[in-house]
């Protein structure tokens, strides 16, 4: 029977007449649905089960939307007294930056969902056309890559619309010339994306790597450019002024960003003469057509790509080699595991095998790095500009909440849910002879020692470049340390007290109830350790400013404000650290102790 | 039905099928054993169209999967080893969009949709969320989605992991009377007792290469061994060098 075919090719099954190859309509039809269905349940499930999260969610995108508007119609009519051209220069500036952006957000998120989700394996084998199922990850992709922009550019927009006293059609063009842009970098980023699976092969990580070192070379190159080279001082006119002739590289007559900086500006013309106003808003929609007509080309070619290289992209990657790479035992391992008593020896071996499961996920410690690189890298820009006593304390105690923060979205993300995914691997675990309680203290020391040590350097470098005085440093340091330990403490602890042992995605177990509560409690820790401190030392400053030269101030103020005042905030700071650390941990042992997966 | 024609693929230099050559008619039922990294998954998802031949064509119902991949998938339903679902959709919702996929008229997906809930018994759960239920209610819901559009073949990855035996029992004597039907199913399988008692013919591969092909009576002429026990004869088969076959 080899080599011949058994089946006629015009014959069909006898049982298959109930089904039929779909139209592209149709199939589109069908992926709306799934995905209106999935929204709405997602939905539904919030509203019922994750009110606390949804909540936050909305009021914290409040906040953050109210507080960009405030900021954004401070900056606009500021510059609209000084250089209204300079806007241009912003708006072409802010686009580019975020079309690049986008388009290495999106070739990354549609990379995951078109080749390695378990959704992608079931759609291609039903019989779906592969630029339909392109263009149904393509959607997830386009809308999570671009919130941000939304949640960012709409109150810029709005704000620079009503400083402007911009008509009714400014408004009304905003979302379709949002919406449209976004598409434009988001089909760049789908093309160089299956693009690079189809014909890179197993190339395409030593081109990603290059391509990697390159943005990063020309990202230092154009920072130092901007920021570092600037022979002028920091802050000065003379310096703005160079900082935007170097920004103009991003005015390209070619570019998406530059289309919709200028349609937006044209749509925001306010005249007093109907014909101009006109003339600004047919401008306007022709530059909504051009970019609409290229995001449509570039979905067609898109779409040819799909269907002419998806599958034979997916199989080359599935089946190119596995990697079996020999991981030899790094040198620190051997000492951590090695140094100190026999009776700490569990608890090493524990850390060891977080520390080494921490090194071989991608997701943690390229985040890591990203964010505290971010960091360090607006820390090291802070020596540009030239701040007074006041405005330079009153950042680094800002940098200090800022550097917590980060902390904790790391602490929730990755090490609230490592409890709950401990707890299904617990048949590991649950036979060895260590006690449980060592399993979290192992987690605690994990967590405190990896965050401790960057915060701390971090915190040092925003206060060396801030010219901060050695005291004020000391207590940065003191308060770091008891933020790290408090933040820890909180992880662990309600990790441990609210684990979910049914879900395998961390990302899901940082999401839900337990994980909200752990980031909110949190935020309200850093808050309140960051304002204890500050209080001293800005008191004493407030009084120095307000006291006129007299003498320094008696009773309550003055000791508040002098050396006893600090060595008090650091006691209660030192004291809510504690509570922090050790409620938490304790409710967490007991839960831990108790623990039946 | 299933027809492999000098099917060989490699991972980078490595070879994980080589020139495997298969027709499996209508209404038979086709066992693929092996031991672990004998090709086994290569060959289903060559099978179901996730990896492409290196050379040679694969093609179901005539229809070549690299270039009719569509046409092919009409005709096929496949249960993975790993059940795959939309954690936010109800086992009902999975099997209407899998309806919905193949085209399937409204009120015969609702008699069929009925029909496969009723043959699985999903009625106690089939309106939960699929993102709460367990390995076997899972497992329960792809096969119902597999038969749901009446496929001429049928692909089965490691089909009984997870099943209690009430719903092994269930798969079973479906399985017997859709291949009366017509229906022809391709599993692959560890489980030799279930090759020995389900399986027209059998297929043994070990390292990339098809070391036997027949009847299980055939396997144990060919053998020549006193035994009849089929797992003497696997561990014997897959265990002995290159020209044991």
């Amino acid at each position: 029977m080899t080599g011949t075919s058994w089946w006629g090719r015009s014959g069909r099954g006898p049982q298959s007449e109930s089904c039929r190859l779909l139209s592209v309509d149709a199939e589109s039809r069908v992926f709306s649905r799934l995905r209106a269905t999935i929204a709405w349940e997602t939905l539904r499930f919030m509203l019922s089960g994750a009110r606390l999260r949804l909540v936050l969610v909305v009021l914290l995108s409040a906040v953050f939307w109210g507080s960009l508007y405030t900021l954004f119609i401070e900056g606009f009519s500021f510059l609209e007294s000084i250089h209204a051209e300079v806007i241009s220069l912003l708006f072409n500036a802010f686009f580019s930056s975020l079309m690049i952006m986008l388009v290495f957000s999106t070739a990354i998120l549609l990379y995951g969902n078109m080749y390695c989700s378990t959704e992608a394996k079931l759609l291609l084998t039903l019989p779906v056309r592969a630029e339909a199922i392109f263009a149904h990850k393509f959607h997830e992709a386009m809308w999570f890559s671009s919130w941000g922009f939304i949640l960012l550019g709409s109150p810029m927009l709005v704000a620079y619309g009503v400083v402007r006293g911009s008509p009714w059609t400014y408004y009304l063009l905003l979302l379709p010339f949002m919406v449209s842009f976004v598409v434009i970098p988001a089909t760049l980023g789908a093309i160089c994306c299956m693009a690079a699976v189809a014909w890179l092969g197993s190339l395409r990580m030593h081109a990603l790597a290059i391509l990697g070192v390159v943005l990063c070379a020309g990202a230092a190159w154009l920072g130092w450019s901007l920021f570092g080279s600037s022979p002028a001082a920091g802050g000065t006119t003379e310096w703005f002024e160079q900082v935007l002739a170097r920004l103009s590289i991003a005015e390209q007559k070619f570019l998406p960003s530059w289309w919709l900086s200028s349609g937006l500006l044209d749509a925001a013309q306010n005249s007093t003469r109907p014909e101009t106003q006109f003339a600004s808003l047919l401008e306007a929609v022709k530059f909504l057509a051009v970019l609409v007509s290229n995001g449509m080309l570039l979905q067609l070619l898109a779409r040819w790509l799909a269907r002419s290289c998806y599958r034979q992209g997916y199989s080359q990657l599935v089946g190119e080699m596995p990697a079996r790479r020999q991981r030899r035992i790094a040198w620190a391992d051997e000492v951590l595991s090695a140094a100190g008593t026999a009776r700490g020896r569990p608890l090493r071996l524990l850390l060891v095998k977080d520390l080494r499961l921490f090194r071989r996920d991608i997701a943690q410690w390229s985040q890591f790095v990203i964010f505290f690189g971010l960091l360090g890298l607006y820390f090291f820009n802070l020596r540009v500009f030239n701040y007074n006593v006041a405005y330079a304390s009153m950042i680094s105690f800002l940098n200090l909440a800022v550097a917590g923060l980060i902390l904790s979205t790391f602490t929730t993300r990755f090490v609230y849910p490592m409890i709950s995914l401990e707890g299904r691997r617990f048949w590991i675990l649950g036979l060895l002879p260590v006690h449980r309680d060592q399993i979290l203290w192992s987690k605690f020391l994990f967590s405190f020692l990896g965050g401790v040590v960057p915060c701390c350097a971090l915190l040092y470098l925003s206060d060396s470049m801030l010219g901060i005085s050695n005291s004020l440093i000391w207590v940065h340091e003191i308060c770091c340390v008891v933020l790290c330990m408090g933040l820890s403490g909180i992880a662990v602890g309600l990790g441990a007290r609210m684990p979910d042992l049914r879900e395998s995605s961390p990302a899901k177990i940082a999401a839900g109830f337990g994980g909200t509560l752990c980031l909110v409690l949190s935020s309200l820790f850093i808050m309140a350790v960051v304002v204890i401190a500050a209080t001293p030392t800005h008191l004493a400053m407030a009084t120095r400013a307000f006291g006129g030269g007299g003498p320094p101030p008696s009773g309550i103020l003055g000791w508040a404000s002098g050396p006893q005042g600090t060595a008090a905030s650091l006691l209660l700071v030192g004291f809510l650290g504690v509570i922090a650390t050790f409620l938490p941990l304790e409710l967490g042992l007991r839960a831990f102790r108790r623990l039946e997966p | 039905m299933i027809e492999f024609d000098h099917v060989t693929r490699t991972y980078g230099p490595k070879p994980a099928v080589t020139d495997l050559s298969l027709s499996i008619p209508r209404g038979e039922l086709f066992a693929l054993l092996g031991p672990n990294g004998a090709g086994k998954t290569t060959t289903i998802k060559m099978l179901v169209g996730l990896l492409r031949p290196s050379r040679g064509a694969v093609r179901i119902c005539g229809y070549d999967l690299t270039k009719e991949a569509r046409s092919a998938h009409l005709h096929t339903g496949y249960v993975p080893d790993e059940p795959t679902l939309y954690d936010k959709l109800t086992g009902r919702e999975f099997l209407w969009f899998i309806a919905d996929m193949f085209g399937m008229p409204r009120h015969m997906a609702t008699q069929k949709i009925g029909r496969e809930i009723e043959h699985f018994e999903l009625a106690e759960f089939c309106d939960d969320l699929t993102e709460s239920y367990s390995l076997g209610m899972k497992q329960r819901l792809v096969f119902a989605a597999a038969l749901l559009h009446d496929p001429d073949v049928l692909v089965l990855d490691e089909p009984m992991v997870g099943l209690d035996p009430r719903s092994v029992r269930i798969v079973k004597d479906l399985l017997r009377t859709r291949t009366q039907e017509g229906m022809t199913v391709f599993m692959s399988t560890h489980t030799l007792a279930m090759a020995e008692e389900m399986a027209d013919r059998v297929g043994i591969m070990v390292r990339g290469q098809l070391r036997f092909l027949g009847t299980i009576a055939e396997l144990r002429d060919h053998m020549a061994l006193e035994t009849t026990n089929l797992e003497n004869l696997y561990l014997e088969l897959t265990t002995a060098g290159p020209d044991a076959s």
